[in-house]
């Protein structure tokens, strides 16, 4: 009979997941980890609800980092942003085996983990965990790519720069860091209309993340004089920089789904 | 501002187009500098420094895609579209009868600085018709991007294009400014120059390229000594070939690449399939448009020189001095060295992983990674990214076939006739993603995109897999 942790559906919320997993010293392939709520109800399976932890995360995310290596955080980070329903036993499960790897490495240099020493975790797309870890992690980085293409600001009549976006994955803590860098004296905030979620941006400060279904939507209508001509210099400049020649509506639909047009102004 | 500039800016701006509005001046300027085809904002990772706007993503990004399916990365547009000269392929040729105008310096910045806030475009790609003469142009484009750099301390992508004859003084201060220098070689060859741009000389564009490129290394070092040295082209230097305005064969220009990848180390040689923009007797009909297909073959070609180790002889020679329509350039190579095939997967080098069909840098890259955990099988080739109904006929995973096939040129060449090839355009157009992330979705179609790397990135991962094989 195996036991079900449930977490809540967050980075912390994962990580405390994984504390407790450690901490219950069972086999962990008996375990599994589930985030956000019980979908098929297993009559044999003891559930148990983990609470989420700052300290506790805290603590896993510095092992994966210190361990694992900051590649695999990253994928792990950028899995967990995923909607997924079985990422958080995936991340869990990779752990565990990287873990063991960083163990053995440590004991023996040629032990059955060498892919290991030469690229990490990551490395090892045999595993099936490991593997879906990746997957995830490739889907979130196609979205965040996505999203630093295809994000534009508009220029509202105070003077603040607002984008409107609607990602599959929960993006905003992967893009914020490039946008600050980019536009270091710019308020700018990114709405995710699909989670409610905001990035915040002061000009010269740090940005943060704001949750919130309610906000006044009028303000972020109304733009700046300047934003219609630009918004037009840029269509207009889109239309004439296509070769007549070389016309192909299907290749360019392929490239840009049509999914994120709504999205930019050009469209 | 400096001892070069000697003109009187207040009357640089030329008069007769003052009644345009910038919506009118962005038209024409753009509409004329479409047909220079590198978009790309890659090559260069610089944070911002925190007193300005911008910075660039090595891997670089397209913000757009244009109706012709090309990306849209960069404020492509000519400074001015007067020009002196009479080159026969270009729309701006001095006897065509079209609206001319200049932008200001100024206008440049606030349509670069507008654009990038609103995250529409990675930076600025800035050619030009020529003004008066040569220096006098690279005056103005100087002019314009130390404003953009020093005023508005921009710190995006920029691309500027040489502008042959200019002063190597005047050269060399561009340099500091921009991230890509790009001077066209035009024609593959010097008599195709002479015949289709008479003012223009083989030797007033390798000149500079030299010049750039010893600026490049050169700085390279200082960087090494002092490292508050400021860069120097750090995306390196890149040359467009128009591919199909005069007879060359694909051998001939894929020399002419090579060359200029070995003697000059440009980064990328761009081929731009010939469009007919004006009638002359000197160019060639092209009654079914522009050559698609073969600037296709070279982009292949090209990726096969830069990343997977082929010398342009392997490829073709004076007697097959032409790509096969039917087959890429790979698999075509590898029909013709069936006596290597097939490769052990668990075995083969990275070189050779490379080498066959199917298979592209980041599948050969993901195989030596798994290999070394546990013996990788046909099912696991498959979630690599390898093409499997293209590799089967050339590999061996375990000593076993996929399926028993044969070993025979004209057997498995049919078979691959089969397998439909994806080209990027269909029956009239091409398409590009920053062009180095298209070639290697054409060697492993199942790349997602977003999984490409910048070209750096791409020889430091080969680097160090080769270390590691
Ligand atoms: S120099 Fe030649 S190619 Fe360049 S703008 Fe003038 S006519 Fe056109």
């Amino acid at each position: 009979m195996g036991t079900i942790l449930l977490c809540e559906d967050s980075l912390e919320g994962i990580f405390t997941g994984i504390y407790k997993a450690y901490e219950r010293k069972e086999n962990h392939t008996e375990c599994k980890l589930q985030a956000g709520e019980i979908e098929n109800y297993q009559l044999f399976a003891e559930y148990v609800r983990v609470q989420r932890e700052e300290e506790l995360a805290k603590k896993v995310s510095r092992t994966i980092c210190r361990d694992l290596g900051m590649e695999a955080y990253l994928c792990i980070c950028q899995a967990i942003a995923t909607e997924d329903k079985n990422k958080a036993d995936a991340v869990y499960h990779t752990v565990v085996e990287g873990i063991n790897c960083f163990k053995q490495s440590t004991i023996s240099k040629n032990s059955s983990c060498s892919t290991f020493q030469f690229y990490g975790i990551m490395g090892n797309l045999t595993n099936p965990y490991v593997q879906k870890v990746f997957e995830l992690s490739r889907s979130a980085g196609n979205e965040i790519m996505r999203m630093k293409e295809i994000l534009r600001f508009r220029e509202l009549e105070n003077g603040i720069l607002f984008a409107k976006i609607g990602p599959k994955c929960n993006v905003l803590s992967f893009i914020a860091p490039h946008f600050a860098d980019r536009l270091p004296l710019e308020n700018f905030v990114i709405y995710d209309h699909l989670r409610h979620l905001f990035v915040v941006h002061p000009a010269k400060q740090d940005w943060f993340i704001v949750t919130g279904e309610h906000f006044d939507k009028e303000i972020t209508e109304r733009f700046s004089e300047k934003e219609k001509e630009y918004e037009a210099l840029f269509t207009h400049f889109c239309h004439t920089i296509a070769i007549r020649e070389r016309k192909n509506l299907n290749l360019q639909r392929q490239m840009l789904p049509l999914r994120f047009r709504d999205y930019m102004v050009e469209f | 501002m400096d001892a070069i500039s000697t003109v009187n800016r207040e009357n640089l701006i030329i008069q007769k187009d003052s009644g345009l509005s910038i919506m009118e001046k962005l038209e024409i300027l753009s509409d004329s500098a479409k047909y220079d085809v590198a978009c790309t904002s890659s090559g260069v990772e610089r944070k911002g420094d925190g007193t300005g706007i911008g910075n660039t993503v090595s891997a670089g990004i397209c913000h757009s895609f244009a109706t012709d399916g090309r990306c849209i990365s960069l404020l492509k547009v000519l400074f001015t579209n007067e020009c002196i000269y009479d080159c026969k392929y270009c729309i701006n040729r001095k006897s065509n009868d079209v609206r001319r105008t200049s932008f200001t310096p100024q206008e440049i910045c606030d349509l670069t600085i507008e654009f990038y806030r609103r995250n529409y475009i990675e930076g600025l790609f800035l050619s030009s018709g020529i003004i008066n003469n040569p220096n006098y142009t690279s005056e103005l484009i100087y002019e314009a991007l130390y404003k953009l750099r020093y005023e508005y301390r921009f710190q995006g992508y920029i691309h500027v294009k040489t502008i042959p004859g200019t002063d190597p003084v005047l050269v060399e201060k561009l340099g500091y400014l921009a991230d890509r220098m790009s001077i066209n070689l035009e024609l593959p060859t010097a008599e195709g120059l002479k015949r289709l741009a008479p003012n223009k000389h083989r030797k007033t564009i390798l000149t500079p390229m030299r010049q750039i490129q010893n600026g490049i290394n050169n700085n390279k070092n200082e960087l090494a000594v002092y490292n508050h040295a400021s860069q120097f082209v750090p995306a390196g230097q890149s040359t467009q070939v128009i591919v199909g305005a005069t007879p060359e064969t694909d051998y001939e220009i894929i020399n002419v690449a090579e060359n200029l990848y070995q003697k000059f180390d440009l980064k990328r040689v761009f081929y731009s399939a010939f469009v007919k923009v004006n009638e002359d007797k000197e160019l060639p009909a092209l009654a079914g448009g522009p050559p698609l297909l073969r600037e296709h073959r070279l982009y292949q070609a090209d990726w096969l020189l830069r990343f997977y180790g082929f010398q342009a002889k392997e490829l073709l020679s004076e007697e097959r001095p032409n790509f096969n329509i039917l087959l890429d350039p790979k698999c075509d190579w590898a029909l013709r060295h069936l006596e290597l095939f097939p490769v052990e997967i668990n075995r083969a080098d990275y070189q050779i992983l490379l080498r066959i069909p199917g298979i592209g840098v980041k599948s050969a890259k993901r195989i030596i990674r798994a290999r070394r955990s546990s013996k990788v099988e046909f099912e696991d080739l498959k979630k690599m990214g390898v093409v499997l109904k293209r590799a089967l006929y050339f590999i061996t995973c375990n000593g076993k076939m996929m399926y028993n096939t044969k070993i025979e040129e004209d057997y498995i060449t049919r078979n691959l006739l089969n397998v439909k090839e994806k080209l990027p355009f269909d029956v009239n157009g091409v398409t590009y993603r920053q062009l180095s992330l298209f070639d290697d979705k054409t060697f492993t179609e199942s790349q997602p995109v977003a999984e490409v790397v910048g070209e750096d990135e791409m020889e430091r991962i080969q680097k160090k897999i080769i270390r590691v094989s």
